[in-house]
């Protein structure tokens, strides 16, 4: 027995209470107890060595690594403080640490392998000392200057006289989808140069949008929006969107988003094809609308000069804010790596554009003017803005930044409006629709270089297309987990109880009967009899008043003097409906009336109230 | 001027050839995968979801028994055998690859059969069943071929002239032990009744119902339970008192008794790593330790409730697990025996077997409330719940020496094989599915401390008779801590503290007087 007692080792000590004297540090050797007197558990050195060089190979350590940066080692979260279980705590504390030492790797990678594959950032360098300007550089300067590959990204396609054209890509930069307001509708690979579908639909067309591929596009027709697929046959009529003018698709919750005249807001679930909600905005028919590529939250912009953002979780925006005097009429949100969906930009009819930032709406982070009545944006996937308006583009480079207005490259279309404007993902290509067709142009250094193929192929083929599109569904993400805050998922809760109800909730032990019935979902009927007020006042006296926690109360006391359990059960019962113990109360309150203005008729001297002896005779 | 734009080579990004797999490019940078968080979420819950799809534990069921089955004999150097013992006195030994009986011994014991264990010998064929009377008062150890099928090896199956002692070839025969010949693969070969798998139903009958014991004792007293050392020729019976007995003799080597107690003793167990260790539970609310080197009981706690089993944990010396009356297990450490180090709560009936995973870390209890429950060591919660309708009371559990099924013995005559871990394939994987496997348990247990994942993975269905008693006891539980609470509010403050629940379990600690 005590060969097994020893063999075990020592229990785990216990933390000493009085921390008053210095300990001893236990000696390196190991496996040899230290005895810490008679009474006193011994402890097993080995223990305590053990266990700081247990986490990481020492060879993973900061200091050892070629870097030897001696960054500060990787705390878990003070969040996780907060929970009180303890084995729940350590867990999430490790998860939380390796999730940190997982982002540090991961920027790492980007920083060793993708930042040499990237050929640095891109763009146009011009010698500003000679009196070079980045603005000044014409498209065709850059087809000149650039490979011939890269030259013949830029192209026009005339079509005149179908109205003006919007346009879309897919998630890949792969394919364009062009929707003129007049009813022509095509989707190509415009990189291969293949046609996929062309159509003239002949009724006016608001919007186009990609689904989930190339495979799959949604028009906003005159009337109801459509689905067709890659060879343009329609597939459905989606009845439920009447009068649309805006469209989104949030791809990985598979919902589309529209917008019509009536200032609805309908989320339709295309896995399932059914309606998710919709939503009223009482804003009237929108000029502008988009997504937040990294929150999903829908921005729309109104004709009163408002941009609202919306989710299908709640019935009122989100956020709410004056953004122009005069109608919104184009929004963009900045999806690239410093933003990550944190900036967005809006333009409107005042004529300026305005950035803001999403952690804090009140005010605008930069507002400047432009003359060019814009009309709509786009974000590139390095952050570019490019402000589309009456005869041209103009594309602005770090905006959340700088501070000059000066332009990075216009690109003017003279005697067009830009209608819709749109970066290619994955490439330096702006394509902008117009009433003359669509103009595919360059903008150095705009587009993300490096794709990720399990995220969006430029270099998809069928084959993981399909498989993409599978595990994708696999993972749709349900629309309740739309949030403003993005990572509020997974998040310790804040110790503080928050609500009311969360502050004043007591165990369920210390619940009475009643609530503990409320608790487990069982219907409470009746629970106050017939006469309300009285129950209330009983509970009231007993000094608990545990009841009325919960229950709701039928009227407001608004008016003073009408207060009272008595009288308001006096009030509510039916005049000419006579019973006895209504004629009884009737008479203690007149009885209490009396009593008072007695009361009052002394205090002000009216009655002089006899003293002595013959008092008592009233 | 200079211009740079992106300009991509069709060279890297198409496969060379039609047979080559598509060229991948990643970037990790978090702004290019949006929804990180939520896509993982939607992932671990679909993935807490298929777990809960294939989840069938139930693997199958031995019967044979004519009675309940009320005790397993697992031998703990064989993959694949078991024994069961009846309540009419019949013991069958089962192989689980087979799913078949290799013997039944249809009279080993007058009544009810007490315990049953294998004895310690290097080689299966050389290994005996020990089993003991709860009514007769008698110990029998039998041995036959027909345990260990398949030998065919006159040398390896009865040994050379140096008996069983340890030795290289003995290991080598100890190393493929439990493959022989229950692979199912060399079935039909002819061989001399006794040895052959090919036995039929008839003949291994006869050859059962002829079956002498090696060795019997006899005691005056009936037997409860019976553990053998772990590798001495010793093993340890509890009737009132414990006994330690030679297989060589036939009067008892010792017996151990705390002072003077003669209350009835259930169940005793031998240390697995301190082999000289014994502890014992009794209807007289105690667990209590004995040394056989110094023949004496060393100590012993009283408990609230009365255990029915205990077992020793195999990888961490110290830690003894006990299934009490009271629904609950209890894990102690034994340098501390004044409370336990983990209760675990979760069955509705008095727990009547349990046993510890091979690795330590899990073990599975059975319970009176038909159903059997498997655990973490750290976790005080049921990882898992197994029932069925036909299973009744489960008296004995335990886990194969794989940890790979769980074996459980019930009233209703089966002895039934359940996975241990319920989802889990048995069949041959590819890597790749096995990669799958794994990444979906990580991310189920990554984000099985939130929402609905942790609703999925935890929600059991379980008998409605074990349902309704779940209510009914959390109930009684509430009403009795409401009770305490009123009551400590109208003592004197401070007059009556709550008691820490794992203090509660303990109601003394006892120590031998002169033991050491």
């Amino acid at each position: 027995m005590d060969a097994l007692l020893a063999s075990a080792g020592p229990l785990k000590q216990r933390k000493s209470r009085n921390s008053g004297a210095p300990k001893k540090r236990a000696p390196d050797h190991s496996h040899k107890s230290v005895s810490r007197g008679t009474d006193k558990e011994s402890i097993d050195p080995s223990l305590h060595s053990i266990l700081p060089k247990t986490r990481l190979p020492s060879s993973y350590h900061e200091s050892n690594l070629a870097t030897g940066s001696s960054s500060a080692p990787i705390k878990p979260d003070a969040s996780v403080g907060r929970i009180s279980d303890k084995k729940l705590r350590a867990k999430i504390a490790r998860q939380d640490v390796s999730a940190k030492q997982a982002k540090v790797q991961r920027d790492e990678v980007n920083e060793w392998l993708n930042a040499p594959l990237a050929g640095g950032t891109g763009g146009i360098e011009v010698d500003e000392e000679m009196g070079e300007r980045t603005w000044r550089v014409r498209q065709e300067e850059i087809v000149q200057e650039v490979g011939v590959a890269s030259g013949s990204k830029k192209f026009d396609l005339k079509m005149e006289g179908l109205g003006s054209y919007k346009l879309n890509y897919t998630r890949n930069g792969r394919h364009l989808a062009i929707a003129s307001a007049h009813g022509h509708v095509a989707t190509f690979d415009w990189q291969a140069g293949r046609l996929h579908s062309e159509m003239q639909l002949k009724e006016s067309v608001r919007d186009i949008k990609f689904l989930q591929s190339e495979s799959m596009y949604a028009v906003a027709q005159k009337k109801y929006v459509y689905i067709y697929d890659l060879n343009g046959v329609e597939l459905h009529k989606l009845k439920q969107h009447i009068d649309p003018t805006h469209m989104e698709f949030l791809p990985y919750h598979y919902l589309l988003t529209t917008v019509g005249h009536a200032g609805y807001l309908k989320y339709h679930d295309t896995t399932t094809g059914t309606m998710l909600t919709q939503i009223p905005t009482h804003l009237g028919s929108p000029h502008s609308m988009a997504q937040n590529s990294h929150s999903g939250i829908i921005h729309l912009g109104h004709a009163n000069g408002t941009m609202t953002l919306w989710s299908p979780n709640m019935t009122t925006p989100h956020v709410k804010l004056l953004a122009h005097r005069g109608p919104v009429t184009g929004i963009a949100v900045d999806p690239s790596e410093n933003s990550a969906g944190r900036y967005t930009a809006t333009c409107g009819m005042d004529g300026t554009v305005k950035l803001w930032d999403g952690r804090m709406w009140g005010k605008e982070v930069r507002t400047w003017g432009m003359r060019n009545a814009s009309s709509s944006l786009a974000y590139s996937g390095r952050g570019m803005l490019a402000v589309g308006g009456k005869s041209g583009v103009s594309v602005f480079r770090d905006v959340e930044k700088s501070s000059s207005t000066a332009p990075y490259l216009t690109l003017p279309l003279p005697g067009l409006i830009a209608s819709g404007i749109a970066f290619c993902p994955f490439d330096d290509i702006l394509a902008v629709g117009h009433g003359k067709g669509i103009s595919s142009l360059l903008v150095p250094g705009s587009g993300e270089a490096n794709f990720d193929s399990a995220e969006a192929d430029v270099y998809e083929s069928y084959s993981r297309r399909r498989e993409r599109e599978v595990r994708s569904v696999l993972e749709k993400i349900r629309p309740e987990l739309i949030t403003l805050d993005t990572d509020f998922l997974g998040k310790v809760r804040e110790d503080k109880p928050q609500t009311f109800e969360e502050r004043e909730a007591r165990s369920y032990r210390q619940l009475n009967r009643m609530e503990r019935l409320r608790a487990q979902g069982e219907e409470v009927d009746g629970e106050g009899g017939g006469v309300n007020g009285e129950g209330g006042e009983e509970d009231d006296e007993d000094g608990e008043g545990g009841e009325d926690g919960g229950r709701k109360e039928k009227e407001k006391r608004k008016m003073r003097g009408k207060g009272g359990s008595m009288k308001r059960y006096l009030r509510k019962k039916k005049k000419n409906v006579i019973d006895p113990s209504l004629l009884a109360m009737r008479a203690k309150v007149a009885a209490q009336r009396q009593a008072v203005d007695t009361q009052r008729k002394i205090a002000s001297g009216d009655i002089v109230k006899e003293t002595g002896a013959l008092a008592r005779f009233g | 001027m200079k211009i740079k734009m992106i300009s991509r080579s069709l060279d890297d990004h198409l496969p060379s050839s039609s047979t080559d797999p598509h060229p991948i490019q990643r970037n990790l940078a978090p702004h290019l995968h949006p929804f990180a968080k939520p896509r993982e979420y939607t992932r671990a819950l679909t993935a807490a979801k298929m777990d809960r799809m294939f989840a069938k534990p139930f693997v199958g069921a031995l019967g044979g028994h004519q009675d309940g089955v009320y005790v397993l004999g697992k031998d703990p150097r064989r993959v694949a055998v078991v024994a069961g013992g009846g309540g009419d006195g019949e013991v069958i030994v089962h192989s689980l690859a087979l799913r078949r009986p290799l013997l039944k011994i249809p009279n080993a014991h007058r009544g009810m059969v007490g315990g049953l264990c294998w004895s310690a010998e290097a080689r299966d064929g050389k290994r005996g069943l020990i089993s003991c009377g709860k009514l007769d008062g008698t110990i029998k150890i039998w041995r036959s071929e027909a345990f260990a099928p398949g030998i065919r090896d006159k040398e390896v199956f009865e040994g050379n002239e140096f008996g069983s002692g340890a030795g290289e070839s003995s290991q080598a025969v100890l190393d493929t032990a439990g493959a022989i010949g229950e692979s199912g693969f060399d079935m039909d070969f002819e061989e001399e009744a006794g040895g052959g798998l090919s036995l039929d139903a008839a003949k291994r009958d006869l050859l059962g119902k002829n079956l002498e014991p090696s060795m019997t004792y006899t005691s005056k007293n009936g037997f409860n339970g019976i553990d053998h050392h772990r590798t001495d020729p010793l093993f340890a019976t509890a009737s009132n008192t414990v006994q330690v007995w030679d297989e060589g003799r036939t009067a008892p080597v010792s017996t151990l008794a705390f002072g003077s107690s003669l209350e009835t003793v259930t169940g005793v167990r031998f240390n697995q790593s301190e082999t000289s260790v014994l502890a014992s539970v009794g209807s007289d609310r105690t667990l209590c330790l004995y040394d056989i080197r110094t023949g004496k009981a060393e100590r012993r706690i009283v408990m609230q409730f009365r255990s029915n089993c205990l077992s020793w944990c195999p990888t961490l010396p110290t830690v003894l697990l006990l299934g009490s009356e009271d629904h609950n297990l209890y894990t102690f450490d034994i340098r501390n025996l004044n409370s336990p180090s983990q209760i675990y709560k979760g069955h509705v009936g008095g727990v009547m077997g349990c046993d510890w995973s091979p690795t330590g870390e899990e073990f599975v209890s059975g319970s009176y409330d038909r159903t059997i429950r498997l655990w973490n060591r750290d976790a005080g919660k049921s990882r898992d719940v197994y029932h069925t309708k036909r299973m009744q009371r489960v008296f004995d559990v335990t886990f194969t020496p794989t940890a790979d099924f769980v074996l459980s013995a019930s009233d209703d005559g089966n002895v039934r094989i359940w996975k241990s871990n319920a989802s889990a394939k048995i069949a041959p994987m590819s890597t790749r599915e096995r990669q799958a496997i794994e990444y979906r348990q990580k991310l189920v247990d990554k984000w099985s401390s939130s929402g609905d994942v942790r609703a999925v993975k935890e929600r059991r269905h379980v008998p409605a008779s074990v349902h309704n008693t779940v209510t009914l006891k959390r109930d009684m539980i509430e009403a009795q801590k409401v009770k305490e609470d009123r009551r400590r509010k109208h003592t004197r403050a401070g007059k009556e503290k709550p008691k820490a629940e794992r203090k509660k379990a303990v109601i003394a600690e006892q120590k031998e007087a002169g033991g050491s």
